[in-house]
């Protein structure tokens, strides 16, 4: 039936081009999700780089403010919205049909919608810098009145590329959910799920319950802004104080969004962690309940915790204790599932390719990230490092050390299931060390130049003592864009003349290895039926029983 | 060595208030939990990935086929809530001496000051009255409490001066609360903290500490540089130290500064050109300040360089 579906495909659709304009296969539409994202990578990565050279020296004069205040903003906004998000939609995209044993997402058109969007919102952003005015310079958080008082039309093109990716992002978490409730695999129970898959479900969730908050305050900015509709002018005051408005209201609505949004980049990064780590373990996942326990607390608490963004807009006690308190109960179950990768790897069989080098990495940076998260959780500690560079590097070390990481183990892991090659091991290995290192770089003496009092989104200083912290951080990260540049080599060289692997190199337990590399569009002629968590290890193990080969202790 | 120094520069620059204390306290009990964590969680790994790294073994050999332990998995669920129920516990021990004024009991008198965040400037008053700009003169000893807040018209702006504790926003429309109590002599600078507009950068702020007589004197006599800071720190951020020209058009020999009139209109309201839009930098302040800035663009007129 597969057969006759594709030979029904008009010929116009069938070029090399053009079938990737139509395609609603959800692997593909993954594949473009991803290499759309990776480009946004490289352009946010480019404006650090800008940024990175104007701070590398005191009263520096490379870019001035207006430039600065632009590229601060857009590389915020990209990281997030083109980057994080939707490069894990990516991966649930090509992964979690594979995963669960269907042929397809639930929606594949309504799929291809989201992709287009997503396409189309990042190049309203990007375009935004050619608006009258420049680009918004109000950072990625859009703070009125500043976001109110910008003219031009900057601000007014950045609502409007997050509302364009806010559909797309919440029709593809409706999607996923629909997917993931009504296409599961015979035997795959909701205990026998992909933990990445898990991952995708949580993220759904947060994902409907909370963008259409951010869609809401954007709105209510666009209208304070003015907009005209037809012969009617349209000018409100929610977050003006000149007329009564509230400044710090849009604050509470963004951060309702703003925080659920870090874990909804970082769950699935988790999850693509948890799939990575046990299979060069030779282990299945230790105590894969508990991670998917603290997966589902981890989502309910997100949504508890915003204002701890907020502890020095002046809130009354009680409430920043609140938000304090809600804020550590998040770390326990975060901690839970560091403690359950440590374990994964005890009395392994750990072997070193780049997907594990990776995802070690990950492991040993996302701590930082999470330890200094502690210091901002108490709140009249945030007092004093709210706003600084103690903060952008924190959030680097999640974001970046984080999740970056753990796209790339998911990308070094999953190229062969995607193209049939695998990336380069030498040139992967080489990325991963200047990566690492040129990470530790740049964002280590941040925690130090924020502590000693500078604070993030200033486009010079004048204390001549950061100097030595900055120029480092520059340094770092020029260190990381040749990483960055590796990559691009590596993707080069590996179309050309990768090794081809077969179905599956690394032996992998779960339902996508099942099928070949890359799957036929239809993925699967037949499915397994699913025993445990780790369908194709049974199955291995069924077949050496059946050789009468002996049985692994 | 090199290291223990490094990490000792792992907190809080030094405080010289006891809010300031109060958080670089705070921070140090946390940093106790911090580095033990750290050093378990990394040395783990490292000796995990070390102890268990493949060998003779077959690539694709079983490990330990071990799916869990409820009981560690209990016991790395239950440590940390101790551990954060104790650094909650120690903030809010903590947090008394951080968040309240002394109260002036002791005989001691209280300083109010009104703190207001501008684009691009901070503004002080005192109760007399007397005015100053960006640079913030207190007694040394004294509590200081300052009433943070921003004209309704302008942006957000955050206050902080890191020696003298933690920031607090200045949001239009609202007026919060912070205070220090500077244990000795000097100068102790700081910036804005809330990204406010193209020179947020430049938006710094200093307090001096000066002793109380000293500082009765300054305030007794009102502020005669009031004037000069007005240039300073309202004009010249944009315009140039020397009235050269920044981010904004030079001002040199522009008749505006002459001409009262035309001065005051446009400090009190701004101005919107094509090339970009002039805060209304002193849409409330006093004739005073006004004059007192016309009264230095007469004697010292900007030169240029």
């Amino acid at each position: 039936m597969a057969a006759r579906a594709e030979a029904a495909v008009p010929a116009w659709q069938r070029g090399k081009v053009a079938s990737w304009l139509v395609t609603t296969d959800h692997k593909r539409i993954g594949i473009l999700y991803i290499s759309t994202s990776v480009v946004f990578l490289v352009l946010a990565g480019l404006m650090a780089l800008v940024m990175r050279l104007q701070l590398a020296q005191a009263n520096a004069d490379v870019i001035g403010p207006e430039r600065y205040n632009e590229l601060v903003t857009i590389h915020g906004t990209s990281m997030v919205f083109l980057v994080g998000v939707p490069i894990l939609a990516g991966f649930g995209n090509y992964l979690v049909p594979l995963m669960i044993g269907a042929s397809d997402v639930a929606f594949p058109r309504l799929n291809a919608l989201s992709y287009w969007f997503f396409l189309f919102g990042g190049v309203v952003l990007m375009l935004s810098f050619f608006a009258d005015g420049g680009a918004g310079q109000a950072g990625w958080t859009l703070y009125p009145p500043l976001s109110e008082q910008q003219p031009g039309n900057g601000i007014d093109l950045q609502i409007l590329s997050l509302h364009i990716l806010t559909a797309s992002t919440v029709a593809g978490a409706i999607n996923f959910l629909v997917t993931i409730h009504n296409l599961r695999t015979r035997g795959m129970s909701w205990t026998r799920m992909p933990l990445l898959v898990w991952s995708i479900e949580l993220y759904s969730w947060l994902i409907i319950a909370v963008y259409p908050v951010l869609s809401a305050a954007l709105t209510m900015l666009l209208l304070d802004r003015g907009v005209s509709i037809g012969p009617w002018d349209v000018q409100t005051d929610f977050f003006n104080p000149d007329s009564g408005g509230s400044a710090v209201l849009y604050q509470h609505a963004f951060w309702f969004f703003g925080h659920p949004e870090v874990y909804i980049i970082v769950l699935p990064a988790f999850g693509i962690i948890s799939e990575v780590l046990p299979v060069f373990a030779r282990k299945p996942i230790f105590g894969y309940k508990a991670i998917v326990a603290s997966t589902v607390a981890i989502a309910f608490f997100s949504m508890l915790v915003w204002a701890h963004h907020m502890f020095t807009v002046g809130l009354p006690i009680s409430l920043q204790a609140w938000f304090m308190i809600a804020s550590m109960v998040i770390a326990v179950p975060t901690g839970m599932k560091i403690f359950n990768w440590l374990a994964t790897l005890w009395r392994g069989n750990l072997s070193f390719d780049t997907p594990m080098l990776y995802a070690l990495g990950f492991l040993s940076l996302f701590v930082i990230g999470g330890l200094t998260g502690i210091y901002l959780a108490a709140f009249p500690i945030d007092w004093q490092v709210h706003d600084s560079y103690f903060v952008v590097a924190h959030f680097h070390y999640t974001l970046l050390g984080g999740v970056v990481f753990a796209i790339f183990a998911g990308l070094f892991y999953w190229w062969p299931k995607m193209f049939g090659r695998l990336l380069d091991e030498k040139l992967g290995k080489w990325q991963f060390w200047l990566l690492f290192v040129g990470f530790n770089v740049a964002f280590m003496p941040q925690h130090f130049v924020g502590l000693e009092g500078m604070p993030r989104r200033v486009y010079t200083y004048a204390n001549e003592s950061w100097e030595g912290y900055n120029l480092a951080s520059t340094i770092g990260s020029y260190v990381m864009g040749i990483a960055i540049l590796l990559f691009a080599i590596n993707v080069l060289k590996t179309r050309r003349s990768g090794q081809r692997v077969g179905n599956d190199p690394w032996q992998a337990d779960t339902l996508e290895w099942y099928t070949t590399s890359p799957p036929p569009p239809h993925n699967f002629d037949e499915v397994p039926y699913v025993t445990s968590a780790r369908p194709l290890y049974d199955l291995r193990r069924r077949l050496r029983v059946e050789r009468g080969e002996r049985e692994p202790v | 060595m090199a290291l223990v120094s490094l990490l000792a520069q792992f907190a809080p620059v030094a405080p010289d208030s006891p809010n300031a204390e109060g958080i670089r306290d705070s921070w140090l009990f946390v940093s106790i939990f911090v580095f033990a964590i750290f050093v378990l969680v990394e040395a783990l790994l490292i000796a995990f990935v070390w102890k268990y790294r493949r060998q003779k073994r077959g690539r694709f050999e079983d490990a330990a086929q071990i799916h869990g332990a409820t009981n560690l998995e209990l016991a790395w669920t239950a440590g940390p809530v101790v551990v954060l129920f104790l650094i909650a516990a120690f903030v809010f021990i903590e947090l008394p001496g951080i968040k309240d004024v002394p109260d002036a009991a002791a005989g001691e008198e209280q300083l109010e000051i009104k703190v207001t965040g501008r684009q691009f400037y901070w503004q002080y008053e005192y109760p007399n009255g007397v005015i100053a700009i960006d640079q913030l003169r207190a007694p040394v000893g004294v509590p200081v409490r300052l009433e943070v807040s921003a004209p309704s018209s302008d942006v957000i702006h955050s206050w902080w001066i890191p020696a003298l504790g933690g920031k607090i926003d200045a949001i239009p429309g609202v007026t919060n609360e912070t205070w220090f109590q500077a244990e000795s002599e000097g100068t102790y600078t700081g910036q804005c903290a809330e990204l406010c507009g193209l020179e947020h950068a430049q938006m710094l702020a200093s307090v001096e500490v000066m002793s109380a007589d000293e500082f009765e004197g300054w305030l007794e006599s009102g502020n005669e540089d009031l004037g000069k800071e007005e240039w300073k720190g309202v004009c010249t951020k944009c315009h140039g130290l020397n009235g050269e020209g920044g981010i904004a058009r030079a001002l040199v020999g522009s008749p505006v500064l002459s001409d009262p009139q035309a001065l005051e209109t446009i400090v009190r309201n701004g101005r919107v050109t094509r090339r970009g839009t002039m805060p209304a930098v002193g849409s409330d302040w006093t004739e005073e300040q006004v004059d007192a800035l016309l009264d230095y663009l007469t004697e010292s007129p900007p030169s240029g360089s």
